[in-house]
């Protein structure tokens, strides 16, 4: 066993607490570098790090244990690879590719090997669903791996990459793009006219545009905004939640990469509508290769003006933003998890009311929205709120940006208007001949043939823009089976419906598996699908049984009678 | 003379459970105070804004049920057994997190919500492993009782099997039996915002979410005060106490032992509560009767040892204001208490260099143990060897500090058993005692008499009220009746997490016989202004030390009373559960009137121990003998785990 010199591993947290604060809000942070250095989080780092912010060891335990990319009972590999095992990767060929990577290494997943150099996992959704199967090795990702490559991978990693024909970014593959994607602006732009503009004038237009959250709540943004504005606290904050977790969804790391200026001008001009003088990104784990570049990125803001003290010599308008990491845990996407996810907890959704508007970030007024919202809202002041909302329906404007995955010949990012029917979406995307499309990703519905005439808007079939696609020879259990497994991992697990009612839907589904689940018990799971509906505490876990309650609703004679392979 | 003020904020940091919790209104404050209409199944009721849907229909005397919820935690909303159904709302809300801030339509029972609680009870105990015969909170459990009312005939999703995690009886307090737990975080709540230790917290997520310990490790090795506080607040049987009573019935099988009980004050006030009686019902002389019933060969009256106490650690802050204001030595003043086995571990975690502050004198449970082995077996010409010495204590942590090592002076162990509360009564059930209805009895001989002073030990402030009686009169020669009626300090009483009171020494009087020997006159006190504090809880414990480290107002007391537990002993993790805010009060009403009772109500009254000042300990309080057998050290053990 490794001796840790707790002296200096105190200095170590010293530095680290300069760096990021000595409340509790710098605990995620600085436990993100000490596993940097020790591999994994031993003992008396927890310890140390618990005492060094006033808080209790178990405390930092249960935050380190509640995040998949940390580890706190074993040093894990120098390379650790994350193969994706989501509903598009595994529709790829995910299985095979595992198959492989364990034969190279010679080890199961979950396990390390005996040199230390791997240790082979599985993570959800690595955002690279039009690309996969796809897999991650620290901050690198792979796509489009087959059993072959897998082994080149391999071999790569024992050079230590020093010599690679894989390319270190994986470039996003935008096949459609409209008013959004081209928007032609240049950086800084919107938020100079919108520094012209009064507050009230920002929010109205914005409220004049109809534009509505685009994680898929759909939470009218401006209302949202508003409120912040008006409630009182010391400090308000600018949250962008960039943790695109929701399986099949890949826009914001393209948005985050390509439309960064706009995005952190959206986020500068929430920040002046609302009154905030400090931000923050909360960015995926997954997204870790990100973080440097958009670092680089506030840097370039900061020289410029754009960032810091009276920006563009407004007086008195002061903005900040810092990167924050996410560590692997999906639940994180919800806003109020996101905060106490900010705020070095567990990333639990909280009881709501009180709303992040007024209850947010340490208490203080809070906005979260989405990477596409700023995106929008930025537009929205730059060009105008008509030439938003001419595009969409009455009830959902603008245009929106779709992540398309699964069985179909097109695969890969689209901006369509809101409203478009399912069966155009197919077409675009040459899926004509899809069973079934999950709309949503795993916390949405999944649709059959026969409601492909309806449309994508929030009055209809709301979507954060995740789109799957089953083509003819989908098992339909199978996929249940992939999203309640998710599900199962990804709950939170504070309260009961979410954490013990999934569990048992995907108990349910291997009985259906084996042929042995009578028409009775299946009615008395649905019944419980509508209980976890009904009585979670967070809207992800409200969702969590829709995609399992929509394909037994709409495949029944698929996935009754069945007669196990082995029998 | 008392700081009205609230002298702290709850808690110094701010942790998760409160934040969540905490009832914040919306946009516009001035809001407070306003009254809003709701309606709770057709019933109106105008309540102020920020109040739940579960006080709004406790007001109604409408039942809604809970789990995770306990009125002496923040909010945590996990359990949904609460949920209700509110028009407008697409789904169902916790009624215990819902805070009212506009006219809302809720009705209890719907359909909805019956069938959503009937699945959460059904997932609950799909996972709740074991048979309610077979467990120690049969008939007092919530799961159980839930599962009653709610009409549940069959595992809906089945039944778990097998343990998953088994039990880990390690610790002398307190066992966990993880297999019964639903996972209602009241454990980790009352561990981390009310006592400040942090034993537990939740630990992974989704389906592989549990409530564990740091690294695992069992409660023996952890940072954990034994308080039992998590005890009295879980819902089941998942935490409970480590009961000795099979080893206590074999000690009075055993003819050869000569067994003897003490019952410490707050019990008394609370056994009843097990045998269905409204809290607050003292028993003290029927249990005595039961307890002979049930073989042990004496009883006797912790009382005493609280007298004895008082003595020991008064003349000891006597001793050390003279050493301080005289003799100008180095002094670690404010004095603390010691008497709270939880507060003892947990300065020894967490503030060991206040270690100097703590009086030397043992507990009570402890000083008895000793008189018990030493002075009481040479009176009645018993072998120590042949004595078991149990304690009925409302205490887990008295477990833990019987055990303790230095605890045997007497060259035996001070005290063999600590017992709590339930564990008599749950011993009086075996031997089929109808104690409601037992004949009255007294004390044994010779500690027979107690003060009413080693009475009101139960009730936080306790301590404090009547050490200021005896050093009062010590110093003043007048009576403490002629400042306080009745000898009521009001001002140490109550449940204000943290109390401050200054007494003024007007009038100094002869240096009573029994401290001549210590000190020479009370001239150097005269015009000093006694400064005393009363803390219950740890984290209000954590306050004052923090402010005695930053030089704040404590840092001037003289002496500082710390119980670890809310209420003090009254509130102790081995008392009747439930324990909540309105049980407390009603036990510190049954101990207070028994104070009231008392013929003699200040410790240096009580002929018992004139008598044993006399016949035993002949060189006085804090004397040669008083200091072998009486006092002790204690253990900086710091936060460190290995």
């Amino acid at each position: 066993m490794q001796i840790i010199d707790r002296q200096k591993v105190n200095e170590q947290i010293n530095d680290l607490k300069k760096k990021y604060g000595d409340d509790r809000s710098a605990l995620m942070p600085i436990l993100q570098d000490l596993q940097e250095i020790y591999e994994y989080l031993p003992n008396v780092v927890m310890q140390e790090t618990a005492h060094a912010l006033g808080i209790h060891p178990v405390e930092v335990e249960g935050v380190a244990s509640f995040y998949s990319f940390f580890r706190t009972k074993e040093k894990q590999g120098k390379y650790v690879i994350r193969l994706c095992r989501t509903i598009s990767c595994d529709l790829a060929g995910k299985s095979n590719v595992a198959r492989q990577l364990e034969n190279e290494l010679g080890v199961k997943f979950g396990e390390t090997t005996k040199d230390g150099k791997f240790t082979l996992e599985y993570t959800n959704c690595l955002g690279m669903c039009d690309q996969g199967p796809a897999l991650m090795i620290n901050d690198r990702l792979f796509a489009k791996v087959d059993p072959e490559k897998a082994s080149q991978i391999i071999a790569d990693c024992r050079r230590d990459f020093l010599k690679s024909d894989f390319p270190k970014v994986v470039p996003s593959d935008v096949k459609k793009a409209g008013p959004i994607l081209d928007h032609g602006l240049k950086p800084a732009e919107a938020l100079k006219k919108a520094l012209g503009m009064s507050r009230s004038d920002i929010i109205n237009t914005i409220r004049e545009s109809g534009l509505k959250g685009r994680g898929g709540a759909g939470f009218p943004t401006a209302v949202k905004w508003q409120l912040a504005g008006a409630a009182k606290g010391k400090n308000k904050y600018v949250v962008c939640n960039a943790d695109e977790g929701e399986p099949g969804t890949f826009k914001d790391r393209m948005l985050l990469y390509e439309h960064t200026d706009i995005l952190l001008d959206g986020m500068t001009i929430g920040a002046y509508a609302i009154g905030a003088s400090k931000g923050f990104i909360y960015l995926r784990g997954e997204y870790l290769y990100m973080k440097k570049y958009l670092e680089e990125a506030l840097k370039n803001r900061r020289s410029e003006n754009l960032l810091g003290k009276n920006i563009l010599g407004k007086d008195g308008f002061n903005f900040n933003i810092q990167i924050r990491m996410g560590a692997g845990a999906y639940v994180c996407g919800e806003e109020t998890a996101l905060i106490e996810s900010l705020e070095g907890y567990r990333g639990e959704p909280r009881n709501r009311p009180p709303f992040p508007v007024d209850t947010g970030f340490q208490g203080n007024p809070t906005i979260v929205n989405n990477v596409e919202t700023f995106i929008d809202a930025a537009l929205i002041i730059s060009k105008g709120a008509e030439w938003f909302n001419e595009h969409g329906t009455e009830k959902s404007k603008g245009m929106k940006i779709f992540s398309i995955s699964g069985d179909c010949r097109h695969p890969g990012i689209y901006e369509f208007p809101f409203g478009i029917k399912v069966s155009e979406l197919l077409k675009e995307v040459g899926g004509e001949d899809a069973k079934a499309v999950q709309i949503g990703g795993a916390s949405g519905h999944c649709i059959s043939r026969k409601d492909f005439n309806r449309t994508i808007a929030f009055e209809d079939i709301g979507s954060g823009g995740s789109i799957i696609v089953f083509g003819p020879d989908t098992d339909m259990l199978q996929v249940a089976r992939n999203f309640l497994e998710f599900f199962v991992e990804e709950s939170c697990g504070q309260c009961t419906p979410c954490r013990d009612g999934n569990p048992k839907l995907l108990e349910g589904v291997e009985m259906l598996e084996n042929g042995r689940c009578s028409v009775a018990y299946l009615n008395e799971l649905k019944k419980l699908g509508e209980t976890i509906q009904n009585a979670s505490k967070c809207g992800l876990g409200q969702s969590s049984p829709n995609a399992f309650l929509s394909i037994v609703d709409n495949f029944k004679p698929e996935i009754l009678g069945r007669v196990p392979e082995a029998e | 003379m008392q700081d009205k003020d609230k002298l702290f904020e709850e808690t110094t940091r701010s942790p998760k459970s409160t934040k969540t919790a905490s009832v914040k209104l919306p946009v516009n404050t001035e809001a407070i105070g306003a009254l809003i209409k709701v309606t709770i199944d057709d019933k109106e009721i105008r309540v102020p804004m920020g109040t739940t849907i579960l006080e709004a229909a406790g007001k109604l005397g409408l039942n809604i049920p809970t789990l995770c919820y306990h009125e002496d935690l923040c909010i945590s909303g996990v359990c949904r057994i609460c949920i209700v159904e509110i028009e407008g709302y697409r789904t169902l809300q916790a009624s215990c997190a819902f805070t009212i801030t506009q006219p809302i339509n809720v009705h209890t029972h719907t359909r909805k919500v019956r069938q959503a609680r009937r699945h959460i009870l059904d997932l609950l105990l799909s996972n709740h492993y074991g048979e309610c015969y077979t467990c120690v909170r049969n008939n007092n459990c919530e799961l159980q009782k839930l599962a009653n009312e709610y009409g549940v005939d069959f595992y809906r999703f089945g039944h778990i099997e097998k343990p998953t995690y088994g039990r880990d009886e390690s610790s002398y307090a307190i066992v966990r039996d993880m297999d019964k737990c639903i996972m209602c975080r009241r454990c980790v709540r009352t561990c981390i915002d009310l006592q400040e230790v942090g034993v537990y917290e939740a630990m992974n997520k989704g389906a592989e979410t549990h409530i564990g310990t740091f690294m695992d490790n069992p409660m023996a090795q952890l940072i954990c005060i034994n308080c039992g506080q998590c005890i009295n607040r879980c819902p089941t049987g998942a935490l409970h106490a480590n009961d000795p009573s099979d080893a206590i019935w074999a000690a009075i099988d055993d003819p050869t032992k000569h067994v003897v009980i003490q019952t410490a004050p707050a019990p008394r006030s609370a056994i009843g509560e097990c045998f269905g009686l409204e809290p607050g019902t003292p028993l003290t002389f029927e249990m005595n009767t039961a307890m002979r019933y049930c073989g042990f060969d004496k009883v006797f009256d912790t009382n005493f040892a609280a007298d004895l106490t008082i003595i020991e650690e008064g003349t000891e802050l006597i001793l050390r204001l003279y050493n301080a204001l005289v003799k100008k030595g180095q002094q670690a003043l404010p004095q603390f208490t010691s008497c709270s086995p939880g507060w003892v571990k947990y300065i020894e975690h967490f503030y060991p260099e206040f270690l100097p502050n703590m009086s030397s004198a043992k507990s009570p449970q402890q000083m008895f143990g000793a008189v018990i082995k030493t002075y009481y077996a040479e009176l009645n010409n018993i072998d120590p060897a042949d004595i078991v010495t149990v304690a009925l204590m409302p205490c887990t942590a008295k477990k833990f500090e019987c055990n303790r090592p230095e605890m045997n002076d007497s060259g035996f162990k001070d005290i063999d058993y600590g017992l709590t509360t339930r564990e008599l009564a749950q011993m009086f059930k075996e031997t089929g005692i109808d104690l409601i209805n037992m004949k009255k009895s007294d004390f044994d001989d010779p500690f027979g008499t107690a003060t009413g002073s080693g009475i009101i030990f139960g009730a936080t402030g306790g301590v404090m009220e009547s050490a200021l009686r005896s050093v009062y009169e010590f110093i003043s020669g007048e009576k403490i009746e002629n400042l306080f009626e009745h000898a009521r300090i009001i001002p140490v009483r109550g449940f204000e997490g943290v109390r401050y009171v200054e007494l003024p020494i007007a009038k100094i009087g002869p240096v009573p016989a029994i401290l001549k020997h210590l000190v020479p006159d009370w001239n150097w006190l005269k015009g000093v202004t006694l400064k005393v504090a009363v803390a219950h809880g740890t984290a209000n414990a954590k306050n004052i030390l923090d402010d005695i480290k930053a030089g704040g107002r404590m840092s001037e007391c003289h002496f500082i009373e710390f119980m670890a537990c809310p209420g003090g002993c009254l509130g102790g993790g081995g008392m009747p559960i439930p324990t909540d805010e309105k049980i407390r009060a009603a036990r510190a009403r049954a101990i207070y009137a028994e104070d009231e009772s008392s013929e003699v109500r200040k410790s240096y009254e009580n002929p018992a121990i004139i008598r044993l000042y006399s016949e035993f300990l002949a060189d006085g309080p804090c004397g040669h003998k008083s200091h072998k057998l009486l006092h002790t050290g204690y253990t900086p053990r710091g936060k460190k785990l290995v």
